[in-house]
């Protein structure tokens, strides 16, 4: 199979990215810099990411708004023409999350929908619509200093609303931005014709932005705890499990899957996704098995004096880690993880994979924003 | 890619310094550029005792973890002790403040079996 490849990709080479495989796309990993500088510049200032591997698909015309409405999980009468939600397409039968997307709501009966790269052809099955990923590239524009750097570009583009979108020019390109992103961080999306692309790149390069690859936009999306489908997202996981029982509107009469989700809504879910916090660096990893400790797992509080490495002091199993990896905020490993529902915040399970024993401690993200005892 | 001349190395992008009978190991520039920025480091307790070939710890970086091979047989006397809080040093200075440990070399290990700079570099570049 051949790679998809980006309008910017000559751009990302000379920029000295490395590049990794993603969804049947080829797309930077990381820059020079290196993915820990890409993600802390997110946090402290302003990056760019090219994501031009979500697809678009536009649905035009009488009938549209209707459509999405009676198939989505997310309600549009909460929003308007110029605004943005995310949303749920479900599997009629048992309710898995078949995609999650951002909806752009751009006009009366126009609306770009944005689901993620793998997923474009079953979200076209349901909802039809015209593929227009092609000829366009997706710039994310991220960090507490991104509308800054976006100004430089458009200031009309950096002053849209958060799940707000707008349409603007550029040298005579239409495009549209959209508050929205995937970092835990304010910041802008631009769809943007791949001829004025290369000049939008520079001009916010230019204005101070960091470039960021895949690398970092999966450790921002996991330490701000949001789910990436094909791990907290997918076959077998309803939105309920995921815990974004948010994004159904069971006011709804119908939408794809609402018989199935209501039966599990009254049965209640067999597990929810929660987030672990490691007690050292180690990095939590997707595969691993969680269990509660056995017994004493370290003397006094938590953090507090030596613990063992050895998977010895494991009890029962209550479940798996979907997503791992380091926080560089916290300096810490962090996962997200399927757990039994009756976990209580604050347990403290033992985490084991590869020969490793981590404790870890069920917390509520987003990791960044956690507040962390002093250590000894 | 900085390849020192006078150290040597192995096929699984270890290298080693040697002086007497120890043998100083840390991973390859070639080894930390492929493996990103390095977020933890996992090496043996002083006094352990490795066999040629055998896992001497390991490399996790953001995006993968990869196991290290003990170069050499022998007796684990040091380990870098400020890899536990800085493992960034294997990125900055793989052949400097990035050593992971040394080893007090078992007799009859024959430093000749590992590779020369100049055949670590043709393994790099084919």
């Amino acid at each position: 199979m051949t790679l998809e490849r980006s309008p910017l990709h000559a751009a990302h080479v000379e920029l000295g990215a490395t590049f990794v495989e993603f969804g049947g796309w080829e797309m930077p990993l990381s820059y020079p810099s290196g993915t820990l500088a890409e993600h802390l510049a997110c946090r402290h200032g302003a990056v760019v990411f090219d994501v031009s591997h979500l697809g678009t698909v536009r649905l035009e015309g009488p009938g549209s708004f209707a459509l999405l409405q009676a198939t989505l999980t997310n309600d549009l009468g909460r929003i308007a023409p110029g605004g943005a939600q995310y949303s749920h397409l479900l599997a009629e039968h048992d309710a898995s999350v078949l995609d999650d997307m951002i909806v752009w709501w751009l006009g009366e009966e126009r609306f770009d929908v944005m689901p993620n790269a793998s997923n474009t052809a079953s979200v076209r099955a349901a909802i039809g619509g015209v593929d227009v990923t092609a000829g366009r590239v997706v710039l994310a524009v991220q960090g507490p200093r991104a509308r800054e750097a976006l100004a430089a570009v458009s200031p009309e583009a950096a002053r849209v609303g958060r799940f707000r979108t707008v349409a603007f020019q550029l040298r005579g390109a239409a495009c549209v931005a959209a508050g929205t992103g995937y970092t835990g961080e304010d910041g802008v999306e631009c769809a943007v014709p791949a001829e004025v692309a290369g000049k939008v790149l520079a001009d916010l390069l230019a204005a101070g932005a960091v470039p960021a690859g895949l690398g970092a936009r999966d450790t921002l999306r996991l330490e701000a705890g949001l789910p990436l489908h094909g791990h907290e997202l997918g076959p077998g996981i309803t939105p309920l499990q995921a815990g974004l029982g948010w994004v159904v509107a069971w006011s709804k009469p119908t939408f794809a899957g609402r018989e199935a989700l209501a039966a599990e809504r009254a049965s209640g879910p067999r597990r929810l996704l929660r987030g672990l916090l490691g007690d050292g660096r180690r990095p939590l990893r997707s595969g691993m098995t969680c269990a509660r400790t056995a017994g004493p797992i370290g003397g006094g509080q938590q953090g507090a004096g030596p613990r063992s490495e050895t998977s010895d002091l494991a009890g029962e199993v209550v479940g798996q880690v979907t997503s791992g990896n380091f926080s560089p905020v916290l300096g810490r490993g962090i996962g997200l993880a399927f757990l039994a529902p009756d976990t209580p915040g604050g347990a403290e399970l033992l985490v084991t994979g590869r020969g490793a024993g981590l404790p870890a401690t069920v917390v509520r993200p987003p990791f960044h924003r956690l507040a962390l005892p002093a250590r000894s | 890619m900085e390849i020192p001349e006078t150290l040597r190395y192995t096929d699984d992008h270890e290298w080693v310094r040697i002086d007497g009978g120890r043998a100083t190991i840390g991973i390859t520039d070639f080894a930390q550029s492929a493996l990103g920025d390095v977020v933890f480091v996992q090496l043996p307790e002083p006094g352990a005792a490795v066999a040629r070939g055998a896992t001497l710890g390991e490399v996790e970086s953001t995006k993968s973890v990869s196991e290290v091979y003990a170069p050499l047989a022998g007796v684990v006397i040091e380990v870098n002790p400020e890899l536990a809080s800085s493992p960034e040093r294997l990125n900055s200075d793989p052949y400097g403040l990035g050593w992971l440990c040394v080893i007090e070399v078992a007799t009859g290990e024959d430093f000749a079996t590992l590779l020369t700079a100049e055949r670590y570099r043709e393994l790099t570049q084919s």
